[in-house]
């Protein structure tokens, strides 16, 4: 039983739930009815107005009212949207015990202790109907969900069920007059009923407190005095009892049917809940009050939820919990339900049975630890009585029907948690506080006491996260001790990042009004990063690839940077367990264990994110983008100190202007302050603008407020003279007299300072200026106005000094050089990504200069193709060297551990020679190191002589043949010997990855091909050559593949011939008519070389005009017509007909040529000369190139390693050859 | 909290980080731990001194250890000094036996080695070059045991080094890539993380030119490299072989 929700209060003696609201009713003993959120666990409403104590209570399915019946014989009715009772139904002569509304008529059912059963319709709010029969106090009565029926009990120690199809008749068909002549009593002039008694069941020895239908079969529930719950079953015609639960010792106050499950809840005045199985009639489950006796039990009409009411408050509860056990691995989800393990791939959707549970626990699997490396999960299981938990351990098995999944044998044990800690390792935490390692058989390796344990959570190989009353501790389970501690209590769930540097856990705190649940962020060390507070339950929660903790409560899916900020992302309707999060997707299950995938905008914390990990530019990315606005995102960006962020959002000119100011955006403030025009706003923009040094709009901020003495002083210290005197004249005009004289102070201007004393009547003060400053003139003309006999003309200090400010060397008409910090992170930021464009522009213009590095570096393969390394012989192949060496070290140390004798072990057989004995294919060799063979291969099949152009092959291909991994410290590395058929070489079939792909060569091909197109002729030459000498070092699979090599052999040949004839033509000289017989003769010869069009179009282009300059017409022309077939470009087709014409005007040819078009050659690749058909020639056994006999047994020349006409096996690239 | 602390090693992260070759990290921790007895003072010592060994630093270790030193940290110097192992652990020999190919006899040193402790650090890489030396299916368990050590402690160039290695031989080159890339970011001239790459760029189908650059780099940082050593060889012994053969007629 899990508790949900509990109050304090008085004696809880009536209980409705609201059927779509997380509401609930509470009618208690001292007269108040509250209203409860039991979701939000808040008090929503109190409703005082009954006297004495309220035992009736009930919601309105539909309309916003509940009725209710209390001690003071009272019916009300109330509307909690109006929060008041609408009016109040008297008739009732006792006690009240029970008030329902009709799931459908507008009908109120009370029973009273007055024996009588009552229905009122609460719409014309009048007694319909009184039912009598009970001869003690009725305790209960209750309409039937769906038929006309009505069931009761009473202290008589009776059920009764009646019938009201007459009353409904009566009532509620078309015309029904109420109150007629039958009068409240319900009985017509001719005797007949509205409501009759249909069965009188009776069974009980002592008074019933309660009856209830079963909503949907024909069954009864009841409990009485006489401390048994009854089970009755009815018909049309009668009604027996069933059977009886016997447990409860003392009265049963109440018990109703589950609404979905085979269950009958019950409880007592012998303060306990118990839990009946249906059909077996026994009891599955206690719960018990230390001191509260029970008096009232409710059920939720749709959601698996109860509660009870008791001498101290009510509790909500629920039998079970309702989350699914499931583990994530991959894109893969694992989950129970309906005693099957799932497997839900969350990329396809594809969401498959793959094993069936053994049964035998009444109790769901509480949760899941996955093993991907051995296929395996351990399902927890958890008793009511926490000690008597198991968990089992399955293997997956491989292959399974998803329709008729296999039940594979599990191996089950005691335990209250089991969880993965490697991949042949789970830990245990069992109910003597041990914590024990166990291996795959379920044996147990190790063990490690942990006292105050409560709990273990996975996290991460070889360590467990252990709960203790007031902490998390993460373990080292191999080292058996503590890494780090956090104080949190109650943690239920702990979420890990992905990579496991971070880790959410989830507590609980407490059941009553005082509930929280709270999130801790830490990090791998068990740092505490955040904390948040939730007032409603946490359910789950998953990390996205962003690191943000995405978990969800009973109705929210919500958000939680590390930084600790979190919000809203969207509502829930019920609550839902998350299981991944990718992009906008939250995957989930909900409590029927499906599936679900709910769609989220990440927008919000995305954009947290961005700002807390400063990467601007995605913020501004999505200030211009995402339709992120509101009143709350600025206040939040204010609030973290980015204004200037918050100023992209800001329409408002007030807002923009203080957070222009806040983060020193003069130019955005001023635009601001010039659009509000205000007072207040001008002076903290000069302000502002003032700190900053920008004096060009303190002047505008000084002139709009009209601040004299600032801007007089603003101009004297940015030298501005002219608009100093202006200002000064501006202070006389305004009759500002120390304005007007601090200005001719400030300019140094003596005249002016005399003229102003004079004028205010400071007489002697003018004189002493003027005589100080040597205005003579001036000074005799005051001195004649004084008159001596009252004033005394003051003395002229000596000493005195005009006052002069310095001259301004240059007045300052650009501001000051401003204040660049001010500028802010983000303007910053914008501006450094500006300069980042630039930068990848540079390097895109440089990239020309990258191709020639890429030049540089392919002269160095040729170099290196070509290289030659010292050549100084050795016969041991390098297994025997390196063994060899480590062998120095154990035969010391060794010697001693065996009686003073070391034998040392004899060497095994390596992988590389098994390759060697698996293979007659050349490539096997030379992996495995073999040259010996693998030359002597070379040689018999293909006839390579001259090995000078394998060397760096071999030495590549030797390269890559063995891998290596490092052992002990301060050793030489271990090798690893990488198989093609790794998968079912056993120890003796191993077969090396060749590493060398037929298409890897075809690709390398278009580098060729572009080379002679560039006309890079030898460089081509060199590439071709390299391709086709690597083609016996393949191995394929197929025929096809064996046609293909040997085709990739032809291609390569036939540009060598060609490219290496044209190279050598245009070496030639060609200054008599013979050379140039004999260039035109090359040039015709090349065009029978087999070339893609794109390149024979260029070798027809020179035969054509070869020829046509020898005024060979006729050969010419038909060079014109192959080239037209070839579709060249328009111009070249143009340029070539013209050329054709001309030559069709003449279609002869001036000189004899060894050129015979018609009649088909191969060409000697020696000597360039036509060798017709019929002729004796001489191959090479690899190139397949033809050769005049003379050459037999020379070095073939596209090759350049194999014997001409050679007597060889063949190519052998393929083991199907050997077959 | 719960545990009980009486069975913890106090050296085990300094012993940790020198098995799976963290030498630095060896050594700062262990000039952070202080140890309960002198007995554990040495043995930390012997650690910290082995660490500057593995990192060739072998006059600190030289300078370090006196004559009045305790006779373990006499053998250690030793060890300095020759730049030989006196170390008998069985790890050792299954090296040995492996690099003898008689990977029978490995796997029955490696059963005494698990009798003693499965889950020791060096039980479990002594398994994993087992398992990479038998091959087939065993290679997917060896890959496991380089990935949980370094969930659990850190990935270094011995682990990611040996992750490749079982990726290869079970011809994942792709996945091998991605590790050993993480491998040179680590350390950009490490010579074995070189010459995985040299097989690896191959099996991926690179240009040549890749493949020579890492070989270069070889060459130009550990000249002394066993594997060049080898390669220098391999040369040798083609350049003799092929003078047994020529062409019948020279032109």
């Amino acid at each position: 039983m899990l508790t949900k929700f509990e109050t304090k209060s008085a004696r809880v003696k009536g209980l409705s739930f609201h059927p779509k609201r997380p509401w609930i009713l509470a009618s208690l003993h001292n007269g108040v009815i509250q209203l409860w959120d039991y979701r939000m666990c808040t008090l929503i409403d109190k409703f005082d107005e009954h006297d004495g104590p309220v035992r009736g209570i009930d919601f309105h399915k539909q309309q916003p009212l509940f009725v209710s019946g209390g001690d003071d014989y009272k019916i009300k009715v109330w509307n909690y949207k109006l929060r008041r009772c609408l009016f109040t139904l008297l008739g009732h002569l006792d006690y009240i015990r029970t008030t329902f509304f009709h799931h459908d008529y507008p009908w109120i059912l009370s029973a009273s202790d007055d024996q009588t059963i009552r229905i009122w319709n609460w719409q014309s709010r009048t007694c319909v109907c009184v039912l009598t029969g009970h001869n003690h106090y009725v305790m209960c009565a209750q309409f039937h969900p769906s038929e006309d029926l009505v069931v009761s009990a009473s202290l008589d120690q009776t059920v009764r069920v009646w019938d009201i199809s007459g009353l409904r008749k009566k009532n509620l068909s078309p015309g029904a007059v109420e109150n007629d002549v039958r009068g409240i009593s319900g009985v017509d002039l001719f005797g007949a009923s509205d409501a009759v008694v249909k069965h009188v069941l009776e069974g009980h020895d002592r008074g019933v407190n309660w009856a209830a239908f079963h909503p949907t079969m024909p069954l009864i529930v009841s409990g009485a005095d006489d401390r048994q719950v009854k089970i009755w079953r009815m018909n049309e015609s009668k009604a027996w009892e069933l059977d009886t639960c016997r447990g409860h010792y003392n009265n049963v106050s109440c018990a109703v049917f589950h609404p979905r499950q085979e269950l009958i809840l019950s409880n007592s005045e012998d303060k306990s809940i118990r839990v009946w199985d249906m059909s077996k009639r026994t009891g599955v489950q206690t719960f018990r009050r230390d001191h509260d006796r029970f008096w009232v039990l409710g059920a939720h009409p749709n959601l698996n939820l109860f509660a009870a009411g008791h001498d101290s408050g009510m509790l909500v509860f629920k039998l079970e919990r309702e989350r699914p056990a499931y583990a994530v691995y991959g894109n893969m989800l694992y989950y129970v339900k309906d005693r099957f393990l799932r497997q839900l791939d969350f990329n396809s959707s594809k969401d498959t049975a793959v094993m069936q549970l053994r049964s035998g626990s009444k109790f769901p699997v509480f949760s899941m630890s996955y093993n991907p490396a051995e296929n395996a999960v351990l399902l927890c299981t958890r008793a009511t009585n926490l000690e008597n938990s198991t968990y089992d351990l399955y293997s997956i098995p491989k292959e399974s029907d998803s329709q008729n999944p296999d039940a594979p044998e599990g191996k089950r044990s005691s335990g209250l948690t089991a969880v993965w800690v490697a991949r042949n390792r789970f830990a245990v935490l069992d109910r003597m506080h041990s914590l024990l390692i166990k291996n795959l058989k379920n044996e147990i390796v190790k063990k490690v006491q942990v006292p105050s344990c409560e709990e273990i959570f996975y996290a991460g190989t070889g360590s467990l996260l252990l709960r203790d009353a007031d902490g998390v501790t993460l373990f080292d389970v191999q080292q058996k001790r503590s890494l780090a501690t956090v104080k949190i209590a109650k943690v239920k769930y702990v979420v890990w990042s992905a990579d496991t540097s971070h880790v959410a856990l989830l507590a609980k705190h407490g059941e009553s009004l005082l509930h929280h649940d709270s999130i801790m962020i830490c990090n791998r060390k068990l740092e505490s990063l955040c904390n948040i507070h939730e007032n409603i339950r946490v359910k789950s929660g998953a990390w996205d690839e962003s690191g943000v903790f995405i978990y969800t409560t009973s109705n929210h899916i919500k958000y939680a940077l590390t930084s600790g900020d979190h919000g809203i992302i969207r509502t829930l309707d019920l609550p839902i367990y998350v299981t991944r999060v990718r992009g906008n997707s939250v995957y989930c299950l909900d409590r029927e264990c499906r599936p679900r995938v709910l769609t989220i905008d990440p927008t919000e914390y995305r954009f947290k994110l961005a700002l807390v990990n400063r990467k601007y530019e995605e913020v501004l990315h999505m200030v211009r983008n995402a339709k992120l606005v509101g009143q709350s995102i600025i206040a939040y960006l204010q609030k973290k100190g980015y204004p200037e962020v918050a100023l992209h959002f800001v329409k408002d000119e007030k807002t923009r202007f203080s957070l222009a100011l806040e983060c020193g955006n003069i130019e955005v403030a001023l635009e601001a302050a010039k659009a509000l025009d205000e007072r207040s706003c001008w002076e903290r923009l000069g302000e502002a603008a003032l700190l900053q040094g920008h004096h060009q709009v303190v002047e505008m901020c000084y002139q709009r407020t009209k601040n004299f003495d600032k801007l007089t002083f603003l101009y004297l210290i940015t030298g501005n003279l002219a608009k100093l005197r202006k200002m000064m004249k501006i202070a006389e005009i305004r009759k500002d007299m120390s304005g007007h004289y601090q200005g001719a102070l400030y300019l140094g201007d003596v005249s002016e300072r005399v003229r102003i004393l004079k004028n205010c009547g400071q007489k002697s003060l003018a004189y002493l200026t003027a005589a100080t400053h040597g205005m003579d003139e001036e000074a005799e003309a005051l001195k004649e106005s004084f008159d001596l006999e009252k004033e005394t003309i003051p003395e002229v200090d000596p000493k005195a000094q005009l006052l002069q400010p310095p001259p301004p060397i240059n007045p300052l008409d650009t501001n000051w050089p401003l204040l660049t910090v001010s500028k802010g992170f983000f303007e910053g930021a914008i501006a450094a990504k500006g300069k980042a464009g630039q930068m990848a522009a540079d390097l895109d213009m440089e990239a020309p200069g990258g191709e020639g590095w890429g030049e540089d570096a392919e002269l160095q393969l040729d170099e290196g193709e070509g290289g030659v390394g010292p050549s100084v012989g050795r016969l041991s192949g390098w297994d025997d060297r390196s063994v060899g060496r480590s062998l120095d070290m154990p035969s010391g140390g060794g010697g001693g551990a065996e009686d003073g004798f070391f034998v040392p072990p004899t060497k095994g057989m390596s992988p590389t020679q098994t390759w060697c004995n698996n293979s007659q294919l050349p490539v096997d060799h030379v992996l495995a190191g073999s040259f010996e063979t693998a030359t002597r291969l070379l040689h018999d099949q293909v006839g390579v002589v001259n090995f000078g152009p394998y060397k760096a092959l071999f030495m590549q291909t030797l390269s890559r043949g063995r891998t290596c991994y490092l052992g002990l410290p301060s050793l030489p590395c271990l090798r690893g010997h990488p198989q093609r058929n790794w998968k079912d070489a056993g120890a003796k079939q191993g077969l090396p990855a060749v590493g060398l792909r037929l298409s890897d060569l075809i690709a390398r091909l278009q580098q060729c091909y572009q080379l002679t197109t560039s006309g890079r002729f030898e460089e081509g030459v060199e590439r071709f050559r390299a391709i086709l000498l690597s083609v016996p070092l393949l191995v394929v699979d197929n025929k096809q593949e064996i046609a293909e090599a040997q085709q990739l052999i032809t291609i390569c040949r036939e540009y060598i011939v060609g490219l290496t004839m044209e190279t050598e033509r245009k070496k030639l000289p060609k200054d008599t008519l013979d050379q140039q017989k004999r260039l035109c003769e090359m040039a015709a010869y090349f065009t029978h070389c087999n070339l893609q069009p794109v390149h024979m179009v260029l070798v027809l282009r020179t035969a054509l005009n070869l020829f046509f300059k020898l005024r060979n017409f006729k050969t010419a022309a038909s060079f014109a017509r192959r080239l037209l077939e070839l579709g060249p470009k328009p111009e070249v087709a143009q340029q070539t007909r013209k050329i054709l014409a001309a030559c069709e005007k003449t279609l002869t040819d001036a000189h004899q040529l060894n050129y015979d078009p018609h009649n088909p050659f191969d060409l000697c690749a020696a000597s360039y000369v036509p060798l017709y058909r019929g002729r004796p020639v001489e191959k090479c056994p690899l190139s397949g190139a033809c050769y005049c006999p003379t050459y037999k047994g020379q070095v073939c020349r596209v090759t350049q390693a194999t014997e001409i006409g050679k007597d060889v096996i063949g190519l052998r690239v393929s083991p199907l050859q050997f077959r | 909290m719960a545990a009980q602390q009486t069975d913890v090693d106090e050296l085990f992260d300094v012993k940790n980080a020198y098995y799976i070759g963290s030498y630095q990290q060896c050594i700062n921790e262990a000039q952070k731990v202080k140890p309960s007895t002198p007995e554990k003072e040495v043995e930390r010592d012997m650690f910290l001194y082995r660490a500057y060994i593995a990192q060739r630093k072998y006059a600190v270790v030289l300078d370090d250890i006196k004559p009045s030193s305790s006779p373990e940290l006499q053998a250690v110097r030793m060890f300095a000094e020759y730049r030989s192992s006196d170390n008998k652990s069985m790890a050792m020999s299954i090296q040995v036996l492996l690099n003898l190919d008689r990977v029978d006899m490995a796997r029955k040193e490696l059963k005494k080695m698990q009798d003693q402790d499965e889950d020791a650090t060096l039980t479990q890489l002594a398994t994993a070059w087992v398992n990479i030396a038998v091959g087939g299916e065993k290679l997917q368990d060896a890959y496991y045991i380089f990935q949980e050590m370094s969930d659990k402690y850190s990935s270094t160039l011995l682990l990611l080094n040996g992750q490749a290695a079982c990726y290869m031989a079970q011809n994942r080159w792709e996945e091998a890539e991605g590790v050993l890339q993480e491998a040179l970011d680590k350390d950009s001239s490490h010579p074995e993380t070189l010459i995985n790459l040299i097989v690896l760029t191959q099996h991926l189908g690179k240009a040549p030119e890749v493949t020579n650059r890492y070989l270069s780099q070889l060459k130009d940082a550990h000249r002394t490299h066993p594997f060049l050593k080898d390669y220098l060889t391999k040369e040798n012994e083609f350049d003799r072989l092929v003078m047994q053969y020529a062409p019948t007629a020279t032109a």
